[in-house]
């Protein structure tokens, strides 16, 4: 057998790997069928989340089920009825198309990768995203509404939470602008729950929920009250056990993210130029995803953007292409240049999905209905290899044509790129050991 | 001081030396050899302490067999320690056998000798025979392998054990198909996993000891006793059924010991015995798996060692082996101390009191007026009381004012309202899913049945027989939602029976004998089941015949039957589930009053007796089983009357106790040693902010003046009752409803605009007393009383009286600081 020691010699190549690595390597592979990608994904399986290259993750949902063939993955040669209105443009990476409603994103296709061959079995909504989010087939029926707050199953930003918790006064999890409906801890408890922004960040007197004190309270009055409140928690504090306790730890970060001047600046979307905000494009999902690169900024981990309104079964295309498309495609574009230029795309990993895809024929109603047999997922930054496309789908768009890539590779995929052990367990209300991700495999052309 | 061996046990012979024989000639039915040794210190009349070494008889009989020898010492004054690892052991001839410093023997080549243990300077020795090394017995595949396959954890739920298994080899969860597991490793993969002619090259033996990379890693050591175990089994032509097997299946465990008292730091060990059909006992100690209930208090180790740790209560060591299961369990009391029994109301004080004696923990003070006052009508009424009842009960002088009060508070509207509420919670009347009419239909035979106090048997027989309009006052809507037999199985079991069998829906229980048998066989009575169409549109529920379901592996069908009854009889019935209900709510069944009265008990004490309330078996004991016991038969004496048994409970000392701890009882978790402090049901302290700040809440498309204890409607928005838990009813569990603490809710309190209207409402409590006559400390005193159901301190009125003092300040300002300030303090957001 050969050992590998990985990243703790010091003589590194700047991908680190060293030479002596790479020679082994080339032996290696030789004989026992390792090759690069496997090193990398060995390499990355290997990490914490201290020596990971992700410290945070940005999640975009499309919400709804955005059509794949009009937006990443044109089929120029189908039929009308299957590749609809949209024409296929070349992108900057050769050899690589997209719908021609992505020209902002098709500029820098060289920053992002487009894994075509997403692909699994729950094609409801609720439950769609409900396995997107927690790796498990949901136990309830599609429409239920809201998600049963996956009171068995926790999410991924839920999961992120627990395992790498917060690097600055900024919660560890933040959901916006809206709670993500499967975005809930499930048996993890409320400790690991997003905290929720409940404010829209188009809107020109945007601020976070509760996160400043109501009215016009002068600093005086405040620091009264204040004082008054630790008076009577100080004489109650031989009652303040259990419960209680946890309740003033909660008190006590919530006073530190009221006066910490770091959460204060991650929120306050006001103090983007707006040549910034105008990049972004004024949608909410643009404002969101420039709220969510100045947390992670801020020191947030797993910022979950959700992104609603993708469920278009009728007449989808003028919809398609003044509202959504463009929208994400401003959006998008402009989050993965500015991470990039602020130095933080490599810390940052940035996915973007939706709970599905949509029909490969355009139906009745000129629309387009669910199909979770095939999906496309961007991935950019947190170490990822850009510039690629992994896994195709068949000529009509309807099926991956190559391995399908199911909801655990991506959930096992953004752990590991995080330094999550996917196999740690935790023991469910029943005593039953839950892995954080149940299987899947590690998407190895990512990395 | 020095320690001599006497006889003392009939038919031991002591010799001369000091050295204990046993007489091979005479039959024992015990398995411990008891000898005393008289501990002779100088002048002094001798104190005897007692040595038990088990077994008796020491057999090793495969190569990989081992036998866990446990030396006991019982002092006169009935404390009994385990001396094993503090004992030197020594076998005699050497060279038959190996044994290690915490008394574990293992075989070395045949012959017979004796196992001598060294007790200071004592000896007393145990016959060791070791045989069947050169020919041994042919492994047992159901007896040996499936509990190497399940100690190193192959096929637990995270492995090989889940539903398909991984990367393609599938065991069953925790091997309770022996038959597919023997297919599984024998016959699939083209013979791969186990290959006898050459047995080195068998998959299983060289993935599991990741001689080969294994996904898994290192499960089984390479050259352990386990590891050969598997070699050999593969070696004899890895068949399924020994001979041996025949009369050897494994009907039981036997766990030495069942119960233990252990200082803080302590240690114990275990010894499992199986014990085969044939009744012969084999010991298992290093192959059962071990798993405590309080880690907290005991841990245990994978050869069964247990470690007690500084803090005293009581674990439970569930051991299992081969699907069998059992407890030891363990008391930790706190050292030496003089327990001064308070007062007792009635058996419950007796008991509790008991329990906390024999820990050494002292319970809390009995509470005040105000604290009993607060906690009592949160909890039986989720309603604060109002500053008018706070200031006629505490200067109320009758002795018997508590025992009033309950009585009063239980014939209130709002004890309807609240626990028709909960009830609504656990019966999953989610408005979505039963429609807004099905979920009044049910809130209103729900709020008579609690307003009437009909018995909570006939609540539970109606909501099992129930029939026809979902739309009509009744729970037929319950049946919306529990739509497949199954569902109705295993939803009610946990309800009412505080079963929960969904684990055996899939796989044998883990921790109970409950199989996929008990699971179809309950689920047989829901499937008579069906749901009418009306031709107004409305649902109807009914109920017609039936069939036995298919058992899920064997497809064998399963003839109805309850749990642990036998099958049952629908002969006279034309409704299955009247049999259910028959069997349920019979006097002597084990389950249904227990489980009620331990939800009821868990509600007003913070925590069930069984934790959870609704995961009630052998291997989940009750944190005081006589009290447990006592309470269960109290709720059948009183008919299922849950006011009456209520009343018992809050006219218990125990239920009165402060909840402010003392160094004493401050860890005590689980003994009742102190009240809880309890977080409110988002409900709850809505309602109590709204009536502290005299200002209602408007609930979306609801009149004004409703509480929100009233509001049936589990989906109107609300973003207070999201962010503090209201369960979204879509599981019969308690556990649904999250009264976990989070900074979200902290910040709500502190700033949300909604709050910060209610305390400076024009028409609320905080302008009125800001404009009214009263002086500020006058004012303080209403705040508190309106809030907390007391007089403020001394101390706590000088610092109140700072939101007034600079010259000048705004009256209204500092009435609105102080109820600001008031609302943000642990004080008010819990119960206690």
């Amino acid at each position: 057998m050969f050992k590998f020691t990985l990243g703790n010699e010091s003589q590194r190549q700047c991908d680190g790997l060293t030479r002596r690595h790479v020679l082994r390597l080339g032996t290696c592979g030789l004989i026992g069928g390792l090759t690069l990608p496997r090193l990398l994904e060995l390499q990355a399986q290997a990490a914490t989340p201290s020596s990971a290259k992700a410290k945070s993750c940005i999640f975009l949902f499309l919400e709804g089920g955005p059509p794949h063939q009009d937006m990443w993955d044109p089929k120029p040669e189908a039929p009308p009825e299957i590749r609809g209105p949209f024409h296929s443009i070349s992108t900057n990476v050769s050899g690589t198309f997209v719908t021609d409603q992505l020209p902002l994103c098709a500029k820098i296709a060289d920053k992002y990768t487009i894994l075509r061959s997403h692909s699994h079995a729950d094609n409801g909504h609720s439950t769609g995203y409900h396995y997107v989010m927690t790796g498990r087939r949901a136990n309830f029926a599609d429409g239920d509404n809201p998600i049963p707050n996956n009171n068995v199953f926790p999410s991924i930003g839920s999961v992120v939470a627990r395992e790498i918790g917060p690097r600055s006064e900024l919660p560890p999890y933040i959901n916006l602008p809206h709670p993500m409906q499967a975005g809930g801890p499930g048996f993890y408890g409320a400790e690991f729950a997003p905290f929720v922004i409940e404010a829209d960040p188009t809107q020109p007197d945007f601020e976070v929920k509760d996160l400043q004190p109501p009215g016009r309270l002068s600093e005086q009055r405040l620091s009264l009250r204040r004082k008054l409140l630790a008076g009577i928690d100080q004489m109650e504090r031989e009652r303040n056990r259990g419960p209680a306790k946890v309740m003033s730890t909660y008190y006590e970060k919530a006073y530190k993210l009221i006066t910490s001047t770091e959460a204060k600046k991650a929120f306050d979307i006001h103090a983007e130029p707006d040549s910034v905000r105008d990049a972004y494009g004024r949608t909410q999902v643009g404002q969101c995803a420039l709220l969510a690169r100045r947390l992670v900024e801020g020191g947030c981990r797993f910022v979950g953007v959700d992104a609603p309104g993708w469920d278009v079964h009728f007449n989808c295309f003028p919809s398609l292409r003044t509202d959504l498309i463009p929208y994400a495609d401003r959006a998008f574009s402009a989050l993965i240049t500015d991470l990039e230029q602020r130095g933080l795309l490599d810390e940052t990993l940035v996915v973007m999905m939706g709970e599905m895809g949509r029909t490969p024929r355009i139906n009745a109603q000129a629309g387009r209905d669910h199909w979770s047999m095939a999906q496309t997922v961007i991935f950019a930054g947190g170490g990822i290899k850009p510039g690629q496309v992994i896994g195709a789908t068949d000529k009509q768009a309807a099926s991956p044509t190559s391995d399908p890539v199911s909801v655990n590779d991506l959930l096992r995929t953004i752990s590991i790129l995080m330094g999550i052990n996917p196999d740690k367990q935790y023991l469910d209300p029943l005593g039953r050991p839950v892995p954080i991700v149940d299987g899947g495999k590690f998407i190895r052309d990512l990395v | 001081m020095s320690l001599q061996v006497f006889f003392i046990n009939w038919p031991y012979h002591i010799s001369n030396s000091g050295r204990l024989l046993v007489n091979q000639h005479t039959h024992f039915s015990k398995h411990i050899i008891y000898f005393t040794l008289v501990v002779m210190a100088c002048c002094t009349s001798p104190a005897v302490a007692e040595i038990r070494v088990s077994p008796f008889n020491l057999l090793l009989d495969s190569p990989e067999s081992s036998q866990q020898v446990l030396v006991h010492k019982s002092e006169p004054n009935g404390i009994t320690q385990d001396i094993s690892r503090a004992v030197r052991y020594e076998v005699e001839p050497p060279e038959i056998a190996f044994v290690n410093d915490r008394g574990l023997v293992r075989p070395k080549t045949a012959g017979k000798g004796t196992l001598i243990v060294h007790i200071e300077d004592q000896r007393l020795t145990v016959p060791l025979e070791v045989r069947g090394l050169e020919h041994p017995q042919p492994v047992s595949f159901r007896n040996e392998i499936i509990p190497i396959l399940t100690k190193a954890r192959c096929n637990a739920g995270g492995c090989h054990g889940k539903a398909e298994g991984q990367n393609g080899f599938k065991l069953s969860i925790f091997g309770f198909d022996v038959q597919s597991d023997f297919q599984a490793l024998v016959m699939e993969s083209r013979g791969r996993r186990v290959t006898p002619a050459i047995p080195a090259h068998s998959l299983l033996y060289l993935k599991g000891s990741a001689r080969l990379p294994h996904g898994g890693g290192q499960r089984i050591e390479p050259g352990s006793y386990r590891d050969q175990r598997l070699l050999r089994w593969i070696s004899e032509g890895a068949i399924l059924d020994s001979e041996s097997d025949l009369n050897g299946q494994i009907v039981g465990i036997e766990i030495e010991p069942a119960e233990q008292v252990l200082l803080a730091g302590q240690t114990q060990q275990l010894r499992v015995s199986a014990v085969d059909a044939a009744g012969r006992r084999h010991c298992v100690t290093t192959e059962a798996e071990y798993e405590s209930n309080a880690e907290s208090i005991a841990k245990v180790d994978p050869l069964g060692l247990i470690q007690a740790s500084q803090i005293p209560g009581e674990a439970a060591i569930l051991v299992r082996y081969l699907g069998h299961v059992g407890v030891c369990r363990i008391t930790l009391p706190r050292p030496a101390v003089q327990f001064a029994r308070p007062p007792e109301n009635n058996f419950i004080d007796r008991l509790v009191w008991d329990k906390l004696q024999r820990l050494g923990i002292e319970p809390s003070g009995l509470a005040d007026d105000a604290e009993f006052l607060r906690r009592v009508s949160l909890d039986t009424i989720g309603t604060l009381p109002t500053p008018e009842e706070a200031r006629a009960f505490l200067t109320d002088v009758a002795p018997d004012k508590r025992a009033k009060l309950i009585d009063r508070l239980l014939e209130r509207d709002e004890y309807a309202d609240f626990w028709t509420m909960q009830w609504l919670d656990i019966l999953r009347a989610d408005q979505l899913k039963i429609t807004p009419q099905g979920t009044v239909a049910m809130q209103r035979w729900l709020r008579r049945h609690f307003a009437e106090n009909r018995p909570f048997d006939q609540l539970a027989r109606e909501l099992l027989t129930v029939q026809g309009n979902t739309s009509q006052e009744g729970p037929a809507s319950f049946y919306k939602v529990l739509d497949k037999p199954e569902e109705a199985a295993r939803s009610i079991s946990q309800l009412l029976l505080g079963v929960r069998i969904e684990c055996a829906q899939c796989h044998h229980h883990p921790s109970e004998r409950l199989s996929q048998t008990d699971y179809v066989g309950l689920a047989g009575f829901f499937t008579g089941l069906s749901l009418k169409k009306l031709p107004n549109g409305e649902q109807a529920v009914i109920s017609r015949g039936g069939k036995d379901l298919p058992h899920p592996r064997t497809k064998e069908p399963i003839t109805a039957r309850a749990l642990g009854a036998p099958p049952a009889d629908f002969s006279q019935v034309a409704d299955r589930r009247h049999i259910l209900a028959d069997w349920m709510t019979a006097t002597d069944n084990p389950f249904f009053a227990k489980a009620i009265a331990n939800r009821i008990w868990a509600h007003y004490f913070g925590h069930g007796l069984i934790t959870p309330l609704d995961d009630i078996r052998d291997t989940n004991p009750a944190t005081n089983e006589p009290l447990m016991t006592a309470l269960a038969n109290h709720m059948r004496e009183k008919q299922f009357d849950l006011k009456a048994y209520t009343r018992t409970l809050l006219n218990s000392r125990a239920y009165q106790l402060s909840s402010a701890t003392t160094v004493a009882n401050e860890s005590d978790e689980q003994n009742f040693s102190h009240a809880a402090f309890k977080p409110m049901p988002a409900e709850v302290l809505l309602d109590a902010i709204c009536q502290s700040t005299n200002v209602v809440e408007n609930f979306n498309g609801w009149p004004t003046g409703y509480r929100a204890i009233q509001v049936w409607d589990n989906h109107m928005p609300s973003y207070f009752f999201r962010i503090f838990g209201r369960p979204v009813r879509a599981t019969v569990c308690e556990c649904e409803r999250s009264n976990h603490p989070s900074i979200v809710q902290a910040l709500h309190l502190l700033n949300a605009p909604e709050i910060a209207e209610k305390i400076s409402d024009r028409q609320g409590r905080a302008r009125q007393l800001a404009s009214s006559k009263l002086t500020p400390p006058e004012i303080i005193d209403e705040l508190y009383l309106s809030t907390f159901s007391r007089f403020p301190t001394a101390p706590e009125r000088r610092l109140m009286l700072e939101a007034f003092a600079p010259e000048g300040t705004d009256r209204r300002a500092a009435v609105e600081d102080v109820l600001w300030a008031i609302l943000n303090s642990k004080e008010f957001i819990f119960n206690h």
